[in-house]
C-alpha cells in the first residue's frame, strides 16, 4: 500500500470530498443565549463551560466524508488550566511590577521593553491553546495531536514580529506562513503528519494594496468593514488551501466578498442595540423626572439624577441587557456564521490517504488556554 | 487494547435480543466498520473480522449530530465509537443503558457552577473590601524605605517628563519655604530626609510622592492669602508622608484592581463595570487616606498653636462647593465643604508665634519670579 505518497499536480483519483456543517441556527442561539445569561449570573466563570459547549456544537455538526467530528474537551479542564495559569501569572505580574519600578528609576518609561516579555507569553499561550483544542478533536475514533515546543514557537513569533515592524507590516504573509508551517508540521492526525504549503507570495499578491488602501479608508471609514471582510476572507482561503495532512489537501473556494454581509449585519445590530439602549436610557430619565420628583432644571439636575437609586438600577439593568445582546450577536455572526460560511467553501482532495490511520498521540493540558484567558490574547 | 472483546457465549437466542446495523470505529484506527449490533445481555458488535461486546452500564452517550446516537464504552478504548442512525433501534439501546447520560452537564451541575462562582465572587468582594485594605496597612511598614524611595524616584522622572523641570528657587523664597517646612517637620515627627520643592505651574495643588518628597505647585501659592493657609496644606502632605499613603495606595489599588479584573475579566463589554467598581473602590480608600491626612494636619497645627480654618478656606477658594458637581462616592477627596467645616470646628485662636514674617511670606509668594 503506497497510498500515502502525495503527488500534487495530477488530479486526485477520488473526487473531492466536501466538508459540511449542519448545525441549526436556532439550537446555537439557545445555547449562546443561555450561556450569556449564565455567564452574567456567574460573573464570567461560566465562560469555560460556554466555550466548551460552543466548540462541541461546532465540531459535532461538522462532517468530513459523511462522518461528524467530536470535541472531547470539558469546561472543568479549562477552569483548571486557568487556575494553573493564574498561579504562574500572578507572581510574574508582581515581579513585573517590582522590576518596572526599578527600571523607571534609571529612565522614565524604561520599563516599556518589559511588555515584550508578555508578548512572548502570549505567543506561547496561542501555541499551547491550539494544542489543547487539537488534542480534543476526534474524527472517526482517532484524535488529532500536536508536539513541538510552545517556547520555540514564541521565539520564532518574536523574531518575525521584529521583522514585521522593520518592514512596516509588509512581512506579514511571510510571518503567517512561517508560523503556520511550524504549527502544522507539529500537528498530526493519528500517524499522519500535517504540513502547511501555502505560498506567502500568493497572499501578498492579494493583499498588498491594503497597505495603500487603509489610510484612505481611515478617512472614508464606512469602507473599513469591506476592507476587513475582504482581508479575512482572503486570509481564510489562503490558510485553508495550504493545510495538508499526509496526502490530504484542503482547498477553499471562499469568495473575497463572502464575509461582507456578516460584518455589516454585526454593525447593523450594534447600531440598533445602542439606539434602543439610549432610547431606553432617555426614557428612564424622563420617567424619573416626571414621577420621581427629580427636577430637570438648573445646575443640580445631573447630581439629582445620579443620586436617584431606582433610576440607577434601571440604567444598570439596561447596560446588562445590552451586554448580553452584544455577546449573543458577536457569537452568532462572528463565530457560528463565519464557521459555517468558511466550511462550506472547503473541499478535501486525496481523502483515500486517510483510509486506515492508526491512533497515536496524547492529550495536552489546558494550561495554554488558561494563559490565553489570563493575558487576554486571541488567536489560534 | 479493546478490553471489551469477550468470548462468544452464544446468548443471541435469548427472547429479548434485538439487532440492527451500526457504524463502528474501534479507536485504534480510523477504519469505518459496518457492524451488526445485537442487544443481548451485553451489547454485541459483529463484523466480518471483529467481535466486541460492551456491558450496558459502561455505555455513555457522546456528542453526535442530530438523528444519530453515538456511544462510547468505559471499558473499551477511550475513543472507540458506535454510531446508530436508526432512531427506533437507538431508543431501544438507550432504554437498556441506565447510566448512559451520566457524563452530561445536568441542571444540578450547572447549579453547582453557579454556586461556586457566587462563592468565588463573594470571596473576591470580601478580599477587595476588607482583606486588601488590611494587607495594605500591614504590608506598608514592612516595605523598606529604600524601596519606597525607588518608587518615588521613578515618579519624579515621570513627573519631570510631564511638567518639565521647572523648580522654583528664588533665594529669599527658598529660605522662607525651607523655614516653613522645617517648622512643620519637627512637630510632625518626620526625619530630615523629607525633601520639598515648589514647581512652577498654574495648577493650584500640592502632592506628596513615595519616599519622602513633596511638591507645592505655584498655582496654589498664588491663591493663598497668608502663611497659615499654606502651612495647613503642607502639614496635610506631611501626613501623607508620615502614613506612607502612596505606598499603601499602590499596594491597595494594585491588589483591588487585579481582583476586580479577575471578577469581571472575560465578559465582552464589561469594561464599564470594571471601570466603575475600580473607581468606587479606589476613591473610597483615597477619601479615607485624605481624611486621616487632614486629621494629621489639624494635630500639627494645634501643636504649633496655629489656626486650622485657613487651610480649609484656601481649599474652598480653589474648588468651590463640590457637592453640586460630582457624585460623592466617586470623589477621591472628601467634599471640600465638609473639610472646611471640619477645619472650622477644630479651629483655635493662635497661641503660637506666626510661622513666617510678612517679609518672608512676600519672598515665598515670589519664589517663582
Amino acid at each position: 500500500m503506497n497510498q500515502m505518497n502525495f503527488i500534487p499536480q495530477p488530479p486526485p483519483p477520488l473526487p473531492a470530498v466536501p466538508v459540511t456543517f449542519d448545525g441549526e441556527r436556532g439550537e446555537f442561539f439557545r445555547l449562546i443565549g443561555r450561556g450569556a445569561l449564565l455567564e452574567l449570573v456567574t460573573l464570567g466563570f461560566y465562560r469555560f463551560w460556554l466555550a466548551t459547549d460552543i466548540r462541541r456544537h461546532l465540531w459535532v455538526n461538522t462532517a468530513v466524508d459523511g462522518d461528524a467530528a467530536e470535541y472531547t474537551g470539558r469546561g472543568k479542564e479549562l477552569l483548571i488550566g486557568f487556575l494553573f495559569a493564574m498561579a504562574i501569572l500572578v507572581p510574574i505580574y508582581l515581579a513585573y511590577f517590582i522590576v518596572s519600578v526599578e527600571a523607571e528609576r534609571f529612565k522614565g518609561f524604561a520599563s516599556v521593553p518589559l511588555v515584550i516579555g508578555f508578548y512572548a507569553f502570549g505567543q506561547f499561550a496561542i501555541y499551547r491553546a491550539r494544542r489543547y483544542r487539537l488534542t480534543r478533536t476526534v474524527w472517526r475514533g482517532v484524535r488529532f495531536w500536536m508536539d513541538g515546543s510552545g517556547w520555540a514557537y514564541a521565539g520564532r513569533a518574536m523574531l518575525w514580529a521584529l521583522l514585521l515592524v522593520l518592514t512596516l507590516g509588509l512581512a506579514f504573509p511571510w510571518r503567517e506562513a512561517a508560523l503556520e508551517r511550524y504549527k502544522m508540521q507539529h500537528s498530526h492526525y493519528g500517524n499522519l503528519q500535517g504540513d502547511f504549503e501555502a505560498s506567502p507570495w500568493e497572499l501578498f499578491k492579494q493583499i498588498w494594496w491594503l497597505w495603500l488602501a487603509i489610510p484612505v479608508c481611515l478617512v472614508l471609514f464606512p469602507l473599513l468593514p469591506f476592507i476587513y471582510g475582504y482581508f479575512k476572507a482572503v486570509e481564510w482561503r489562503w490558510w485553508l488551501s495550504g493545510l495538508r495532512f499526509g496526502g490530504v489537501r484542503l482547498q477553499s473556494r471562499l469568495r473575497p466578498g463572502a464575509l461582507y454581509g456578516l460584518y455589516w449585519k454585526v454593525i447593523g445590530w450594534f447600531v440598533l442595540l445602542w439606539a434602543v439602549t439610549f432610547a431606553y436610557f432617555g426614557g428612564v430619565v424622563v420617567v424619573a423626572a416626571k414621577f420621581g420628583g427629580v427636577s430637570m432644571a438648573g445646575p443640580k439636575a445631573a447630581q439629582a439624577l445620579a443620586n436617584n437609586i431606582p433610576l440607577l438600577i434601571m440604567l444598570v439593568l439596561g447596560y446588562i441587557a445590552v451586554i448580553l445582546a452584544i455577546n449573543v450577536v458577536m457569537r452568532m455572526y462572528l463565530l457560528r456564521d463565519v464557521w459555517a460560511r468558511v466550511l462550506a467553501s472547503v473541499e478535501l482532495h486525496g481523502i483515500e490517504a486517510v483510509a486506515n490511520i492508526s491512533a497515536k498521540g496524547d492529550l495536552a493540558s489546558a494550561l495554554g488556554e488558561g494563559f490565553a484567558d489570563g493575558l487576554d490574547v486571541a488567536g489560534f | 487494547m479493546g478490553d471489551c472483546d469477550m468470548d462468544d457465549t452464544e446468548q443471541d437466542q435469548s427472547p429479548q435480543a434485538t439487532g440492527g446495523q451500526a457504524i463502528y470505529f474501534d479507536g485504534l484506527s480510523n477504519r469505518r466498520q459496518t457492524v451488526t449490533v445485537v442487544l443481548s445481555n451485553q451489547l454485541v458488535l459483529r463484523s466480518a473480522d471483529n467481535f466486541v461486546s460492551w456491558p450496558y452500564p459502561d455505555i455513555r452517550r457522546v456528542d453526535a449530530p442530530s438523528g444519530t446516537l453515538r456511544v462510547s464504552c468505559l471499558s473499551a478504548s477511550p475513543l472507540a465509537r458506535l454510531e446508530i442512525r436508526d432512531s427506533a433501534f437507538a431508543a431501544e439501546l438507550v432504554a437498556r443503558c441506565d447510566r448512559i447520560d451520566e457524563n452530561r452537564l445536568t441542571h444540578g451541575a450547572v447549579a453547582r457552577i453557579i454556586g461556586w462562582s457566587l462563592a468565588a465572587a463573594a470571596s473576591i468582594i470580601v478580599m477587595v473590601l476588607f482583606v486588601v485594605p488590611f494587607a495594605a496597612d500591614r504590608l506598608t511598614p514592612l516595605v523598606p524605605p529604600a524601596m519606597e524611595r525607588h518608587l518615588g524616584e521613578a515618579a519624579v522622572v515621570q513627573l519631570q517628563a510631564v511638567f518639565g523641570n521647572k523648580t522654583c528657587d528664588g533665594a529669599g523664597g527658598q529660605a522662607a519655604f525651607a523655614k516653613l517646612v522645617e517648622a512643620l517637620r519637627v512637630p510632625a515627627g518626620l526625619d530630615a530626609s523629607v525633601g520639598a520643592q515648589v514647581l512652577d505651574t498654574p495648577i493650584p495643588n500640592a502632592f506628596a510622592l513615595p519616599g519622602g518628597r513633596f511638591f507645592l505647585l505655584s498655582g496654589l501659592l498664588a491663591k493663598a492669602n497668608d502663611p497659615d493657609e499654606i502651612a495647613g496644606v503642607l502639614a496635610h502632605e506631611l501626613g501623607h508622608l508620615k502614613h506612607r499613603d502612596n505606598l499603601r495606595q499602590v499596594i491597595h489599588n494594585g491588589g483591588s484592581s487585579f481582583l476586580i479584573g479577575l471578577l469581571f475579566g472575560d465578559i465582552t463589554g464589561a469594561g464599564a463595570a470594571i471601570f466603575a467598581s475600580r473607581t468606587i473602590v479606589t476613591a473610597s480608600y483615597s477619601r479615607e487616606a485624605e481624611h486621616d491626612a487632614d486629621s494629621f494636619a489639624i494635630e500639627v497645627m494645634h501643636k504649633l498653636g496655629r489656626p486650622t480654618a485657613p487651610m480649609g478656606e484656601l481649599m474652598f477658594r480653589v474648588t468651590g462647593k463640590e457637592g453640586d458637581k460630582q457624585l460623592s462616592i466617586l470623589a477621591s477627596h472628601p467634599l471640600t465643604e465638609d473639610r472646611l467645616e471640619r477645619m472650622r470646628a477644630e479651629d483655635q485662636p493662635p497661641s503660637g508665634p506666626p510661622l513666617l514674617t510678612a517679609e518672608e511670606w512676600r519672598a515665598l509668594k515670589g519664589i517663582c519670579k
